[in-house]
């Protein structure tokens, strides 16, 4: 209750942590406690709601087993024995450590795992350019970052920001608000009421998001590029295209138009399990719908081999339609002029041109690493005058490294420093990552708990949470806007940033120069005294938070009529100069899922079902909360969708334990039957690990054990050459029951 | 003497139980206790026909009470602006009430009833109930329906406002919308 | 932490009750009505025994509270039937034993006949009122659609004052009436009893089955060809039929097992009331969901204690 004349209490703007939303939370703080909290009705996403987990902050503030001092391990690895140390002990020994394997093996020897925007990596990036190793990595491959930059290539920027306010259209694709982005399905339902937005969900399952969907496409899981291309061929043999667009702003109409000649929806019908008038359908609703956008989703990015083809052919559908920074459309803003950009915060000139080439897997997957970075850096700062983010954007290949801990090849990876995510868990082929977590010879962790990856640690770090730290948004670095929160109350016990931890390691190994902030406000402030100087007269980061605590530059639509396009050409570039130049098809070829019944017959023999390892589900994120008994009494064992067709031929009943195997292992989760998969489509849940287990070697929470990784497949035949995403969807597997 | 209400919008929910925790937290509930389960009906059909919605449950607040007139010691009761709660120093415990309910909105913990109280407290000092608060999708909406410029009423007008097993003559004081 | 999915519905304790106080206030009914008749009718155990039978199903209606220390309050709310099931139990299990009382003459009031019969008269009227209550309690429940419906007020009458002269029966063997005169068409009438009772019960079940609501039928199933058949099947042959016939063809002895198989059966048939009780008139998707919920000892609650 907001009781605002209660005596001492102040109320504090910070934000929920527990996911990319961020919703805004109004603390009640007195003497430094926190004594209750709510949703925030004046922010501008979330406007008060509170998901789930959004309502779990004073029980994960206070959970009894946070890791609240520096832990150093005294037993051998995995074995729960730890000591409690300072965090002058724990920084010394590893920046001692780190020195010592620089010296001896050179700086790329050390490694860093990260989460999702749980932390400011570009501190992260900017201690590793100033130790002048590039191996930094997240899941990015996974997630958004390889369409990021396929986008770059066709039209210089890419157009996350949606004006669906003024749409007509959007295509979910692959995605489920419903279940992952509450604030953005709170609008489309609106929109759906108030404007006649057409909803069209592509999705296997049918999802909290498909049920309120104009047009649902239950494709195969891993076919989204045959209906990409299909969609291309519909627009342009029915002349659905905005032609005026193309013809004026649009390089390759012509080569296009030929290349997909072949790509007719009967052609896709085979490949999707779709109906060819349902692919049909979408395309016309989604064309004669203008303007429309496209919602960005990981779907894509998770398939392995085709998934960088799939983006271009999205990317080529926004343009044929004109969808591309028009009212209602999708907008090209470009990076953020109002303020310095994560980019700007890495000091990436630190790293020497020798240590760049140096980064594993940029021989292979060249979209996302030095490589091509380079090439859409040097013409994203010639157009917009700044760069992408590096750090997400330009990464070492993950399974690249984990493989080089495992095989010295290229050379030994000895160290690897672990920020805010659980690779067991989190990261493809599990059995191959906790096989190089074990064996890398030192590593540390930054985390909240002991997860199963923290276990095998040599130092743990205890790091604040969401209402312990303050927080800038700004879309991993990349949007022109910018959302600020305030810490509720300093960090409890011996908790500190992520930003501390790589600060006082980089103020130990030498770095002291470009560490000026002393703590997290003053680096933020630094970043916006753009804003503060000359746009609010904010005279601290705490007084910006006050107000406006968002900045919003002015929306300029069509801004291509007089600039044209970030690309070499200047124009839309359908058939991609970049892409070729790296040596990939300039225009979208057709590659088929990591494995497919149409492609390995045999192997589908054995393995008849096609597995999705999925997207989020309530209440959880990614590997996280199963420790939060609060959430987890909704949700406490993991399942499995599958068809009751598919389950009655195999003997299984709904809640039985099952087995879901592929090539690579298997893992039990229980049966959950539903017409919400096609017969031939089984839907693991991710992430699942069991805290209340043991958590010591070899059980380690039971992490491997109803892990959807277990089944993932990351070998480089698997992975995508642009941009290296592995192969989490559309992978066949068996199922039988388990006893 | 206000009467209180909830209307639901089932086109709005999306069964995510940010309700059911939200309420389950603030209201600091024990595990086994929920005072708002979201039920999802379906997937029903066959695929790809299929259809979902999902309803989310509480304590209706009924006008026609079961639990209170079965309750032998009247520590269930209802208050004359409609909600409905618990004493429990006076409850003995016999689940009478819990028996009574048709939409399961009770639950013994304890030896007491537990139920939804419409966060009184927060009703009380002008607030609307944690579950309204929390939605992103705004699918519940709190207010007096005897005041026509409340939302809920304007709903209720607008929409007519279904109850759930209204065939049982609870006369519930919660209502759903489309 | 208590199993969650147990906690919510009414367990054997009450079952339990509902069969001892049943049977107890229908055996002190009984008495009353013979001690109109003649006098000595009557084994002069039944009022103590059925009076003892009704205490039974009080204090287990007081261990099944969840604060039984408490109990005193469910006096308290005149408006509520489960009160007036409170006070009738409790004057009915007083009567039961002072109307015993009449058979001894150490107490002064012994011979006093008037007295006797207006003590007999309320043990008829709260003796029967008790024998029919659960069967008012439960059928008023319209959440539960297996009791909904005046179908169950016959069924638990009958079910009482079957078991009430079942017992009877049994006081009678062990202590013989003075006067034996009634005693067989006692036994008769008992044993009609109880095979109207197996009648009525396959009637309810089919029409609940049959003409019921969606949750009627549901409910109903169970006892059809679901979990509580075979416990039907049971109460319905071993518990009434075959007593029925053992009490009312043949031989004393065999009329001592056969009221023993009838008190089962009335007990049985109680429990398995009770469970049918489960069945609420649930909404689509709410036993999935529920069913899935944790019952209470799963080890992530205890770790996250």
């Amino acid at each position: 209750m907001s009781n605002e004349s209660e005596a001492g209490v102040e109320v504090r703007k910070c934000c929920c942590y527990f996911c990319h939303n961020n919703c805004g939370v109004l603390a009640y703080v007195k003497d430094g406690e926190l004594l209750r909290f709510e949703g925030d009705p004046d922010h501008p996403a979330s406007s008060g709601g509170l998901c789930c987990r959004g309502n779990l902050q004073l029980q994960h503030l206070h959970h009894p087993d946070r890791v609240n001092h520096p832990l150093k391990r005294i037993g051998p690895k995995g074995s729960g024995q730890w000591e409690s140390i300072s965090w002058e002990q724990a920084i010394d020994e590893i920046g001692a450590k780190l020195e010592q394997i620089r010296a001896e093996s050179g700086a790329e020897a050390v490694a860093t795992a990260g989460g999702t925007l749980r932390t400011d990596d570009w501190a992260r990036r900017r201690f590793m350019n100033a130790f002048g190793s590039p191996n930094s990595f997240h899941n990015a491959h996974l997630c958004w970052i390889p369409t990021f930059m396929v986008e770059m290539t066709v039209y210089g920027w890419c157009p996350f920001e949606i004006d669906v306010g003024q749409a007509r259209c959007i295509v979910l694709w692959g995605q489920n608000p419903g279940a992952s982005s509450m604030p953005a399905q709170a609008g489309f339902t609106n929109l759906q009421r108030e404007n006649g937005l057409k909803v069209i969900v592509i999705d296997p399952r049918y999802t909290e998001s498909a049920a309120k969907a104009d047009l649902w496409l239950p494709i195969r899981p891993g076919s989204d590029l045959a209906l990409a291309l299909a969609w291309i061929n519909v627009i342009i043999t029915e002349k659905l295209h905005n032609a005026d667009f193309v013809k004026n702003y649009c390089e390759g109409f012509k080569e296009l138009r030929k290349h997909v000649k072949d790509f007719t929806p009967e052609w896709a019908a085979e490949l999707t399990w779709l109906d060819p008038e349902q692919i049909r359908a979408g395309a016309r609703m989604y064309a004669a719908n203008t303007p429309g956008n496209i919602q960005w989703a990981p779907a894509v990015d998770q398939q392995g081999p085709p998934a960088g083809e799939c983006m271009h052919a999205r990317a080529i559908l926004r343009a044929l339609t004109g969808n591309l920074d028009g009212p209602g459309a999708d907008i090209l803003t470009g990076p953020a002029q109002d303020y310095l950009t994560d980019e700007e915060m890495e000091a990436n000139d630190l790293l020497p041109e020798e240590q760049k080439g140096k980064q594993l897997g940029a021989d292979k997957y060249k979209l996302t690493t030095w490589p091509g970075y380079t090439l859409i850096a040097e013409q994203s700062k010639k157009f917009w005058g700044k760069a992408p983010t590096a750090e997400w954007m330009c990464e070492a290949h993950p399974p690249s490294v984990y493989r080089a801990i495992l095989s010295g090849k290229p050379y030994q990876v000895r160290a690897l420093l672990v920020s805010a995510t659980n690779p067991v868990n989190s990261y493809g082929n599990s059995r191959e990552v906790l096989a190089a977590l074990e064996k890398v010879e030192f590593m540390t962790c930054c985390d909240y708990f002991l997860t199963p990856t923290a276990m095998l640690a040599d130092y743990v770090l205890p790091i604040a949470g969401s209402m312990e730290r303050p927080s800038v948004h700004t879309n991993y670095g990349v949007s022109d806007a910018l959302v600020a929160s305030q810490r509720a109350i300093a960090p409890l016990y011996q908790r500190k940033t992520d930003f501390d931890f790589w600060r006082l390691l980089g103020l130990r190994l030498g770095q002291a120069e470009h560490w000026p902030w002393e703590t997290l406000e003053d680096a933020y402030f630094y970043q916006i005294a753009n804003l503060a100087e000359n746009f609010y007269g904010s005279e601290s980061y705490d007084a910006f938070v006050e107000w406006p605590r968002f900045h919003y530059p002015e929306r300029e639509f069509n801004r291509y009529l007089e600039h044209g396009f970030g690309t070499p050409s200047g124009k839309v570039e359908l058939k991609s100069s970049i892409l070729e130049q790296l040596g990939y098809p300039p225009l979208p070829v057709y590659v088929p899922p990591a494995e497919s019944e149409t492609a390995n017959p045999e192997l589908a023999e054995e393995f008849p079902l096609v597995l999705t390892t999925a997207g989020g589900f309530m209440p959880y994120h990614h590997s996280e909360h199963f420790n939060l008994p609060s959430v987890r009494f909704l949700a406490h064992e993991p399942y499995t969708d599958i068809n009751p067709r598919t389950a009655g031929h195999y003997g299984i009943k709904n809640g039985d334990w099952v087995w879901i195997e592929t090539r690579r292992g298997r893992i039990r989760q229980k049966a959950n039957l539903t017409e919400a998969v096609m017969p031939r489509v089984v839907m693991t849940q991710r992430g699942w690990w069991f805290p209340e287990r043991d958590m010591r070697l070899p059980e380690l929470g039971g992490c491997l054990e109803s892990n959807a990784n277990v089944l993932t497949s990351t070998e480089d035949a698997h992975c995508d050459p642009l941009g290296g995403s592995w192969a989490n969807r559309g992978l066949l597997c068996r199922i039988y029951k388990a006893e | 003497m206000p009467q209180y209400v909830m209307v639901i919008d089932r086109g709005k929910c999306v069964g995510c139980q940010s309700c059911t925790v939200a309420c389950r937290v603030h209201n600091d509930l024990p595990v086994s206790v929920i005072y708002n389960p979201v039920v999802t009906n379906g997937v029903t059909g066959l695929f790809p026909h299929v259809h979902m919605t999902h309803v989310p449950l509480l304590c209706m607040h009924c006008r026609n009470t079961p639990c209170v007139d079965a309750c032998p010691t009247k520590a269930s009761q209802q208050r004359e602006d409609g909600i409905v709660w618990v004493d429990q120093d006076m409850c003995v415990g016999c689940k009478a009430c819990i028996m009574s309910c048709p939409y399961g909105a009770r639950s013994s913990h304890d030896g007491v009833a537990w139920k939804c109280t419409f966060c009184k407290e927060r009703v009380d000092a002008g607030e609307k109930p944690y579950c309204v608060n929390t939605c992103h999708q705004k699918a519940r909406s709190f207010g007096d329906l005897d005041d026509p410029a409340s939302e809920v009423a304007q709903l209720v007008g607008a929409k007519g406002g279904q109850w759930l097993l209204g065939e049982l003559n609870t006369q519930p004081g919660v209502y759903y919308i489309n | 932490m208590a199993v969650k999915h147990h906690d919510d519905n009414w367990g054997w304790m009450l079952a339990a009750d509902f069969f001892f106080a049943g049977m107890g206030a229908a055996a002190v009914a009984a008495a009353g009505v013979l001690t109109f008749a003649a006098p000595g009718l009557s084994s002069p155990l039944v009022g103590a025994v059925g009076a003892v039978g009704v205490g039974i199903g009080a204090l287990l209606l007081i261990l099944e509270l969840g604060k039984p220390l408490r109990a005193w309050r469910v006096f308290t709310n005149p408006k509520a039937i489960l009160t007036f099931g409170a006070w009738n139990m409790t004057l009915t299990a007083g009567l039961g034993f002072v109307l015993a009382s009449f058979a001894f003459p150490i107490f002064p009031w012994a011979g006093v006949a008037i007295l006797e019969k207006l003590v007999a008269g309320l043990c008829v009227l709260c003796g029967l009122i008790v024998a029919a209550y659960p069967g008012v309690l439960l059928a008023r429940h319209k959440a539960r659609p297996f009791w909904h419906g005046p179908g169950l007020i016959p069924l638990f009458l009958l079910s009482s004052l079957a078991t009430g002269l079942a017992l009877h029966l049994l006081c009678n063997a062990a202590l013989p009436a003075p006067n034996q005169a009634l005693v067989q068409p006692l036994a008769v009438g008992t044993a009609l009893l109880l095979l109207l009772q197996a009648v009525l019960w396959v009637a309810y079940v089919y029409v609940k089955r049959s003409t019921g609501t969606e949750h009627e039928v549901a409910a109903a199933e169970r006892w059809a060809k679901g979990d509580l058949a075979p416990g039907f099947g049971l109460f319905l042959a071993g518990g009434m039929v075959l007593p029925g016939l053992l009490v009312g063809l043949s031989a004393p002895a065999l009329q001592v097992g056969g009221a023993l198989l009838a008190l089962g059966g009335g007990a049985l048939m109680r429990l398995w009331v009770i469970k049918g009780g489960e069945n609420r008139t649930f909404l689509p998707g709410e036993q999935l969901f529920r069913s899935r919920l944790p019952i209470g000892d799963e080890a992530f609650i205890r770790a996250g204690k």
